[in-house]
């Protein structure tokens, strides 16, 4: 006996893969805006690439537009919001996340 | 004893008397004459019965003048008038006879002939007993007095109904072929008259009879109009009844009414003049009657309608004649109350109802008080239906399956809920009319939609909802074409204002993103998977229910997952497995079946590829988080198509031939057969609230529990602290009422607190 799949309509979410590989119902949210990371920053309508993260050294994430409103303010001094250590952009690999795509 | 005195008065009184009466004249010859005359006179007027009649005696007028001269001369013509009357009195058991006969002949044989032959009998007699010309209007009218009113105290009773049925016969009297012969031959008509009543009601008129009987006259025309109104505009109402009806008035029933009322009129604007005020009575009764039946219809017109439009455009006109708003609302409220709004009518089908409600009474009253009071228990009852929103959404887009939206297509697209302030510049502003309640606002021009949106109190509801349907209907798409859903947003974004339909947008653009991205990897490496994928967050809440599918399934899907995560380096992939159809094909040693199925029948099959048999609770281990009853429904969809056979109870096996007796050699007739999913895929409203107030009901437990007994508004203040608390203090009761029944809390004195076991 053989089941040949000919057409499959499926649904699937999105993530924004945030290097933790724990798949928690309610996900994280911008340490900023208190939106979630799926979501979108107060200042956009659409989600997704319209509106990515930006991932920090100090393993902390935001959404992108919030943080370099952020870096805009003198107050920042170029800090990461969360930790006050200065504000470095991580280099993201495409490789890296391979492991992380997961499957339920 | 006579004084002199008296006998002097005496004399003198007789000297002035005989004086008068001998008018001067030589000896007594002025006495005798006076005689002569007066004897004559009453000899020529006394009434006779039938003999006496017979034979009286031919006068010469011009004596009888003279003798009429010389009564007046003597200034006694007042005495003998009064004596003329007096012998009336005496002389009427002579015709108390004839029309005791004749009411005997009618109370045998109702007719109008009798009736007829009666009046003809009475004006003989009247005439016969008239005073001469001579003698001047006022004994004319006199005579005229005294003798009809004892022709009407001889009248029996039943004269009444007779008379009736003789007016009522008049009615077919239109022309003298139509006429009977004993009209004909009673009472002939001179040359050049229309109609063959016309000597009949001239009598009548002489006897008095209809200025008497002008209110029976009148009802039986009242009777005349009812009936024929009710014949030709009962369940009439697609042409416009209310002018055949006043063209039947002029045609049939305006000649006759010349007959009581303008028979001697000189021309045809005198006979108008004449008749002018008992014809808008007339005209009035044709409008009342009318409007009393349409009232009574208005159901029925409301439900044909289109088609019954002329007979609102007749409603309108007669309600601005007859004041009859009030009934037409009672009977309407009535009629829904009776056939509307009841639990076996659906939702959808009052909602229609309600919306052609609007329509007609919009064509009635354009003011809208009609339709004001009308609606109101509507609304109410709609508004404790469950699904009326859900049904109301439908409309708005479109329901596929059933072809009449409540939306006419043809109506402008407006933003709802504009509040719209009394304009008083405009030259055409009307006040509120008379029967306008206090709280009637005039929301004249909203559309339709407005008014169904406006049964609640917020949009947010339809909007929520209208979040469900989209959801549920883009979850279904398969070939990617999503037309119609763009084109209604772009509708109702119009409607409910972008704003309220970002999340729809987004909805949509997750659509077409994932046909992109889909295309972009299906060049990377070929896949039979075509995900949609969702930005969760945007979309309603999705049945939680996710389980591993097996075997080459999951290798599709991580397959699938690592190319977008090459596509999109810092985007991942979350599976919702039990979502979507698969359509496949099923190989096996003696046959081939090809069917669209539900993600978990797809595993189930898969699995049974590995492994000939299995057991229900071996099976829901393998793909994990699912309840057994989908299990089973998922196999009976493949026992159902002739695969797999339940051997004993929770194993089954697979057919690897087919099996000759039972469902097998039936199913394999109809492959492939689509099996339809009946969860629907989206969290409906209510389960996302009770989800909600779940989440609630921890927070009052540990109130509860901590603070011992708490009155209602306390708890209402602290949950407001509760993120995405929403709910006012009257659901909150609500809420712990349904608690309290199932015994989780208790109240006294409106203190609440948890039930101790």
């Amino acid at each position: 006996m053989k089941v040949t799949i000919k057409n499959w309509h499926a649904i699937a979410q999105w993530r924004w893969d945030i290097g933790s590989n724990e798949v928690d119902d309610e996900g994280d949210v911008c340490g900023i805006c208190r939106v979630p990371y799926e979501g979108c920053c107060p200042s956009c309508k659409m989600p997704g690439d319209d509106c990515p993260l930006i991932w920090g050294e100090c393993s902390h994430v935001f959404h992108m537009h919030c943080l370099l409103k952020w870096l805009g303010t003198a107050a920042s001094k170029q800090q990461c919001p969360m930790d006050r250590r200065p504000w470095v952009t991580a280099e993201r690999k495409v490789d890296a996340g391979q492991t992380a795509s997961t499957v339920r | 004893m006579a004084t002199p005195a008296l006998c002097n008065q005496v004399a003198e009184k007789w000297q002035r008397s005989f004086a008068k009466l001998n008018r001067e004249k030589e000896g007594i010859t002025g006495l005798l004459e006076f005689t002569q005359g007066w004897l004559m006179a009453s000899d020529q007027l006394r009434p006779r019965d039938k003999a006496g009649l017979a034979t009286k005696p031919q006068y010469d007028k011009a004596k009888l003048r003279e003798c009429f001269e010389i009564i007046r001369a003597c200034n006694l013509h007042a005495v003998f008038l009064d004596d003329y009357l007096d012998a009336i009195g005496r002389q009427l058991p002579a015709i108390t006879n004839d029309i005791d006969f004749y009411m005997k002949m009618y109370e045998r044989e109702p007719t109008a002939e009798h009736i007829a032959n009666l009046i003809s009998i009475a004006a003989r007699w009247q005439r016969a007993w008239a005073p001469l010309p001579e003698m001047g209007a006022s004994a004319l009218s006199a005579f005229t007095c005294t003798f009809q009113t004892h022709l009407y105290s001889i009248l029996p009773p039943s004269f009444t109904t007779g008379f009736r049925d003789l007016i009522s016969a008049t009615f077919d009297f239109t022309s003298f072929e139509a006429a009977p012969q004993w009209l004909l031959t009673r009472f002939p008509c001179p040359h050049g008259i229309p109609r063959p009543d016309f000597t009949l009601w001239t009598i009548m008129q002489e006897l008095g009879l209809i200025e008497r009987y002008e209110t029976l006259i009148l009802s039986v025309c009242y009777e005349r109009i009812e009936g024929h109104v009710l014949e030709a505009s009962e369940k009439v109402w697609d042409r416009q009844m209310l002018q055949e009806m006043r063209d039947w008035m002029s045609r049939e029933v305006v000649p006759w009414l010349t007959m009581p009322y303008a028979r001697d009129a000189r021309s045809a604007e005198h006979a108008t003049m004449l008749m002018k005020n008992v014809g808008s009575r007339l005209d009035y009764h044709v409008c009342k009657t009318l409007a009393d039946l349409r009232t009574r219809e208005i159901f029925d017109i409301i439900i044909d309608y289109p088609d019954s439009r002329p007979a609102l455009d007749d409603m309108k006109e007669c309600l601005q004649r007859v004041d009859q708003r009030s009934q037409l609302v009672q009977s309407l409220r009535k009629a829904n109350r009776r056939r509307l709004l009841h639990p076996g009518a659906d939702t959808k089908l009052i909602l229609t109802q309600y919306v052609s409600i609007i329509r007609c009474l919009r064509i009635v009253d354009p003011q809208g008080v009609l339709l004001f009071k009308v609606a109101d228990p509507i609304r109410r009852y709609l508004r404790d239906r469950p699904d009326t929103i859900r049904c109301i959404v439908a409309s708005l887009v479109g329901d596929g399956e059933s072809g009449d939206s409540l939306v006419d297509e043809n109506e402008p697209i407006q933003p709802i809920n504009q509040t719209q302030l009394e304009d008083y510049t405009d030259p055409n502003w009307e006040p509120e009319p008379m029967d306008a309640g206090p709280e009637f606002r005039a929301n004249k021009p909203s559309d339709i939609i407005s008014t169904l949106i406006s049964i609640y109190d917020s949009q947010e509801l339809f909007v929520k909802e209208l979040q469900i349907l989209l959801a549920q209907r883009l979850l279904a798409i398969t070939d990617g074409n999503f037309d119609r859903e763009r084109r209604n947003i772009e509708i109702l974004k119009i409607r409910f204002g972008e704003a309220a339909l970002q999340v729809c947008e987004v909805m949509l653009r997750d659509m077409t993103d994932s046909r992109r991205t889909d295309q972009h990897i299906q060049q990377q490496k070929a896949s039979d998977l075509h995900p949609t994928i969702i930005s969760r967050h945007f979309w309603p809440p999705l049945q939680a229910n996710t389980f591993v599918m097996p075997g080459q399934f999951r290798k599709i899907q991580e397959d699938y997952a690592s190319e977008f995560h090459v596509f999109k380096p810092d985007k991942k992939l979350l599976w919702m497995s039990h979502l979507g159809s698969i359509n496949l094909q099923v190989e096996l040693d003696d046959r081939t079946v090809e069917v669209e199925v539900p993600p978990l029948e797809a595993a189930f099959i898969e699995l049974f590829s590995e492994q000939d048999e299995w057991s229900v609770p071996e099976l829901v281990e393998k793909v994990g988080s699912i309840e057994r009853p989908q299990a089973i429904k998922a196999l009976v969809t493949w026992v159902e198509l002739g695969v797999l056979k339940e051997d004993s109870p929770d194993h089954y096996r697979l057919l690897k031939t087919a099996e000759e007796s039972g469902s097998a050699a039936k199913s394999s007739g109809k492959q492939p057969t689509a099996v339809v999913e009946e969860l629907p895929p989206v969290v409906t409203v209510q389960q996302q609230q009770a989800e909600q107030m779940r989440v609630f009901w921890k927070f009052i437990e540990g109130m509860l529990t901590n603070l011992g007994q708490l009155p209602l508004d306390r708890i209402q203040q602290m949950l407001k602290f509760a993120p995405n608390y929403d709910r006012n203090i009257d659901q909150l009761a609500a809420f712990m009422e349904a608690a309290r029944r199932e015994g989780l809390v208790t109240v006294t004195n409106g203190v609440w607190k948890l039930q101790r076991d």
